[in-house]
């Protein structure tokens, strides 16, 4: 049975289930995958798949409430076997009581025009090319990396007509890099997602990543600094902006959460212009489609502006529970009102940290962590080079005080001010 | 009750094994895992219910493994015709073959390595459960959920401040994996459940969390005591909300188990993942046979060390489920091995090869990293200690293998001042070292001992699979900021 006669003979069983509304996600992937040790192959993979999720509705108590129950149709079930399967879950949705809320309806969207196929190959090609390109040294190599590049065609379908398609494509290279020298190595983790392969942005970010590796060599141990200002210039950077996307998350305010209210400061206290926008594409990002996971057409929307809370988004049940027009949910992010330049920021005395083991920021707490593999400590005239110790704080507190740069930098679904400054953050050393 | 081996799997097993005799017209060794393994979970909170049947493991597919010419080659597929096995043989063939041409065009050579054995073995395991998710009283479990968050919203913190959101999850998996090859027939079937309770309260404008966990290989009947979280849950929500910030500094800490647990994974569980040494990532590989820790330290690997939530009988490459000894009396023994680094090393494969789900590479993997138990008690810990503090509540930690740097982030520390806790309380504690100093720093360690099954561990930033980990109750020297 191909592909087509599969969703629509599931298509039948949903329609004469009992169920009062459905959804259908199919998801088909064409992914190659390629696994490197130093520059030999380790291992070749392919994955042909394709997976259909399903979900069903049950109305309760006259339309107060509304059941749903979701779950994967069985690669290779039977029509019996379907039709069991959704069964099981209309009985399970009878058991949900949820306060109702209605499917998206459908909505055209902004539609890439003319788009090609992903080309697997193609791109697989620039990916083993770049990595190969990369200037190598005695003292700097590849360690190893992996590719995975795939071919993402997503087809989502509900009982209120919705029938839309995304297709693209999703890549991540996993490289490790080493550095060594008189006889001490260390290693550099980097993680890169991407639509397809931006050769420079990557030969580029790794011949940085080398002399990063260099300068990690040098490193003395973090003395315990206590409170410093602290400089983002790195991706580790993305988790504050996560931090406020958050709050402006649908679900996020409905579970009470967020404390962001619609026209007032989500930084409390603080004046940042901080201006957040969900975007429907950026540059090569692996999150470029016209709808959302649910259906909904992705328009730019403005999340805050001027650290004032503009709108909420999210799934369409969350976002109904809030009584919002029109919601969706967030693929690509952008960020702006940076107002300093590189020299403002740069100013006087900070801690530069430039790799983590991990760097966190709670979503729920706001609370700042993170293990500092290295840093850059500016006293204002001269700078020492660190590693150790951690890095502290709460973004309550942090964010009211943040500096962003006019300069922005991308990583990939998020683009965002290339520098960011945090004040007061503790600095626990290991000296 | 034994948790059946899937009748799917089993009416697809002639024609996959058929499958692989079709492959090795073409390649040297053939082997592949096809999976089936349903599950449920279900969460309750004060605005909104849910009932999924997807779990962190639930898959049905196939992954078949060949070599040639000293090259693996992977192909992870889950739609077929069983009735067509040379239809499903040419898919595969044909997406290597576009693979090798690319690689051949670009003048790849292989990581050479040697061709696995294959020596003959046949196992079938049905492990026992109370019950099973496919045949779970959903209805029944949705609702004790909905009352145990509806009681935590209702009752408050232990100190009766509001909660402002009670979260309560259950999920239940019945993992069926069989492992096909010329000569080997390998089939499991085993439940596992896991369940938590997540209280969220709000002080000084800043929402702040706790948590509390139980899991095992057992069928949902777990479930059955899932409400006896609750007031431990409360009691840790105040006293997180209470909390002070840590004061940056090296202290005496004692290590509840479940952050026993995380240290064993981060410190001597990744450290030792031996595709990290083929890959020249880690330095326990020039460690071998020397000291890394105090004589009170001895840790253990494998399936078979506790019936977690990760006991299986075999890994997702066919080799048969251990319990190696990593660390004994502080001297590092050994490291834990999938099957090709096995080959890559002259070494034998430990039974931790795993695989996230059927598409995804093995890599070395943890099952249950677990330190072993002592013979002091909590109470002579406590009495040993001058100023430090007592950590409890395991959040998060990341592994770095190249330099044995540590970053645990533990939820709370309980003061300790001249052998007795205060009352006072930090939170959240970031926990940092280099891995050798701090357990060579151990210096008391409990009898008892907890195992951890909950959440899900990664390589890097991905590959998620399923760990437990634990130990007992140690004494050691920590940074805490």
């Amino acid at each position: 049975m191909d592909n087509k006669s599969y969703i629509e003979e599931i298509k039948e069983i949903l329609t004469s289930s009992g169920a009062d509304a459905w959804e259908i996600t199919d998801t088909r992937e064409t992914g190659w995958e390629f696994y490197f040790i130093r520059h030999a192959l380790d291992q070749n993979r392919v994955r042909l798949v394709e997976h259909v999720r399903v979900k069903v509705y049950k109305e309760l108590g006259d339309k107060e409430f509304l059941g749903s129950s979701s779950g994967e149709i069985p690669a290779g079930a039977s029509r019996d076997e379907i039709a069991s399967f959704v069964d099981g879950l209309l009985k399970n949705a009878s058991y949900v009581k949820n306060a109702y809320y209605r499917l998206n309806q459908p909505e055209a969207g902004e539609k890439e025009e003319n788009a090609p196929a992903p080309d697997v190959r193609a791109i697989s090609r620039d990916f083993i090319s770049a990595i190969r390109e990369v200037p190598e040294t005695e003292s700097e190599d590849i360690n190893s990396c992996e590719l995975f590049i795939t071919d993402v065609t997503t087809r989502f379908l509900n009982s209120e007509g919705i029938d839309v398609t995304n297709r693209y494509p999703s890549s991540m290279a996993e490289v490790v890099v080493n550095a060594r020298k008189e006889g001490a190595e260390i290693e550099l983790y980097r993680n890169y997602t991407s639509g397809e392969c931006d050769a420079a942005a990557l030969k580029d970010n790794l011949k940085r990543t080398m002399q990063t590796g260099r300068d990690k060599l040098m490193a003395a141990q973090t003395p315990n600094f206590g409170k410093m200002d602290v400089i983002f210039s790195t991706d580790a950077a993305v988790a504050i902006y996560q931090y406020f996307e958050d709050q402006m998350n649908a679900s996020f305010k409905v579970h009470g959460f967020s404390r962001c209210e619609i026209g007032k400061s989500v930084l409390g206290e603080g004046d940042v212009p901080l201006t957040m926008t969900a975007v429907r594409t950026l540059p090569n990002s692996s999150k470029n489609t016209a709808y959302d996971p649910e259906g909904a057409p992705i328009r730019d929307t403005v999340l805050i502006e001027d650290g004032v809370a503009k709108n909420f988004l999210g799934s369409r049940q969350f976002s109904q529970y809030l009584g919002l027009a029109h919601s969706f949910i967030p693929g690509n992010i952008r960020v702006s009102g940076g107002t300093f330049s590189e020299e403002e920021i740069r100013s006087g005395r900070y801690l530069e940290i430039v790799e983590f083991s991990d760097f966190q920021v709670d979503a729920m707490s706001g609370d700042i962590a993170g293990e500092i593999r290295l840093a850059y400590y500016h006293d204002g005239s001269q700078v020492s080079i660190y590693s150790g110790g951690s890095v502290t704080g709460n973004m309550s507190e942090a964010g009211a005080h943040m500096r962003m740069s006019l300069e922005k930098r991308q990583y990939d679904t998020y683009e965002i001010p290339a520098l960011t400054r945090l004040a007061n953050l503790t600095i626990a050393g290991t000296q | 009750m034994k948790a059946p081996f899937s009748d799917f799997l089993a009416s697809r097993a002639d024609g996959l094994k058929k499958l692989v005799s079709l492959l090795e017209r073409n390649y040297s060794y053939v082997s592949l895992l096809a999976t089936d393994s349903p599950g449920f979970a279900l969460a309750a909170s004060r605005k909104v219910k849910s009932v999924s049947w997807k779990t962190m493991t639930t898959e049905r597919g196939c992954v078949v493994r060949v070599y040639r010419d000293g090259q693996y080659s992977e192909v992870a597929f889950n739609m077929y015709d069983p009735e067509k096995p040379e239809e499903i043989r040419d898919r595969i063939e044909a997406a290597l073959e576009e693979q090798r041409s690319l690689l051949a065009e670009l003048g790849i050579k292989p990581y050479e390595t040697p061709m696995l054995p294959d020596e003959p073995e046949t196992l079938f395991v049905e492990m026992e459960t109370g019950r099973l998710p496919e045949k779970e009283d959903i209805a029944g479990l949705i609702s004790s959920l909905s009352d145990i968050s509806a009681k935590g919203i209702a009752e408050g913190a232990s100190d009766g401040s509001p909660i402002l959101e009670c979260q309560v999850r259950a999920q239940s998996t019945h993992i069926s994996k069989m492992f096909l090859t010329k000569n080997r027939d390998l089939r499991q079937s085993y439940v596992y459940s896991e369940g938590t309770v997540a209280c969220v309260g709000v002080r000084d404008d800043q929402n702040k969390m706790s948590y509390e966990g139980i899991s095992g290989r057992v069928g949902p009947e777990l479930f059955d005591d899932l409400g006896a979280l609750l007031p431990k849950t409360q009691e840790v929500l105040a006293d997180v909300l209470s909390a002070e910030k840590p004061e940056p500094g090296e202290y005496d800490v004692i290590t509840a188990p479940d952050v026993t647990g995380l240290i064993a994974h981060e410190a001597f569980g990744h450290g030792v993942e031996m595709d990290m040494f083929v890959k020249k990532r880690a330095l326990g590989a020039d460690y071998i046979g020397k000291r890394v820790g105090s004589s009170h330290v001895t840790m253990h690997e494998g399936a078979l060390c506790d019936d977690s939530v990760t006991g299986y009988a075999f890994d997702d490459e066919g080799t048969l489920a251990g319990d190696t000894v990593e660390i004994e009396k502080g001297i590092l023994k050994t490291g834990i091995c999938d099957a090709l680094s096995a080959l890559r090393l002259s070494a034998k494969p430990t039974g931790n090869g795993k695989r996230e789900n059927f598409e995804h590479k093995v890599y070395t993997r943890m099952t249950n990293t677990l330190f072993d138990s002592g013979e002091d008690t909590l109470e002579d810990m406590i009495a040993s200690i001058k100023s430090g503090y007592l950590l409890r509540g395991s959040n998060s930690g990341m592994e770095d293998p190249k330099h044995w740097g540590i970053q645990c982030i533990v939820e709370r520390g309980y003061e300790i001042k001249d052998g007795a806790l205060t009352g006072k309380v930090i939170s959240p504690v970031v926990m940092t070292g280099y891995v050798p100093d701090l357990l060579g720093s151990i210096s008391m360690v409990s009898g008892d001992r907890g195992v951890y099954g909950n959440g899900g561990c990664g390589k890097g930033y991905k590959e998620w699979v399923k760990v437990a980990d634990g130990g007992p109750y140690l004494k050691a020297r920590a940074r805490l900021g």
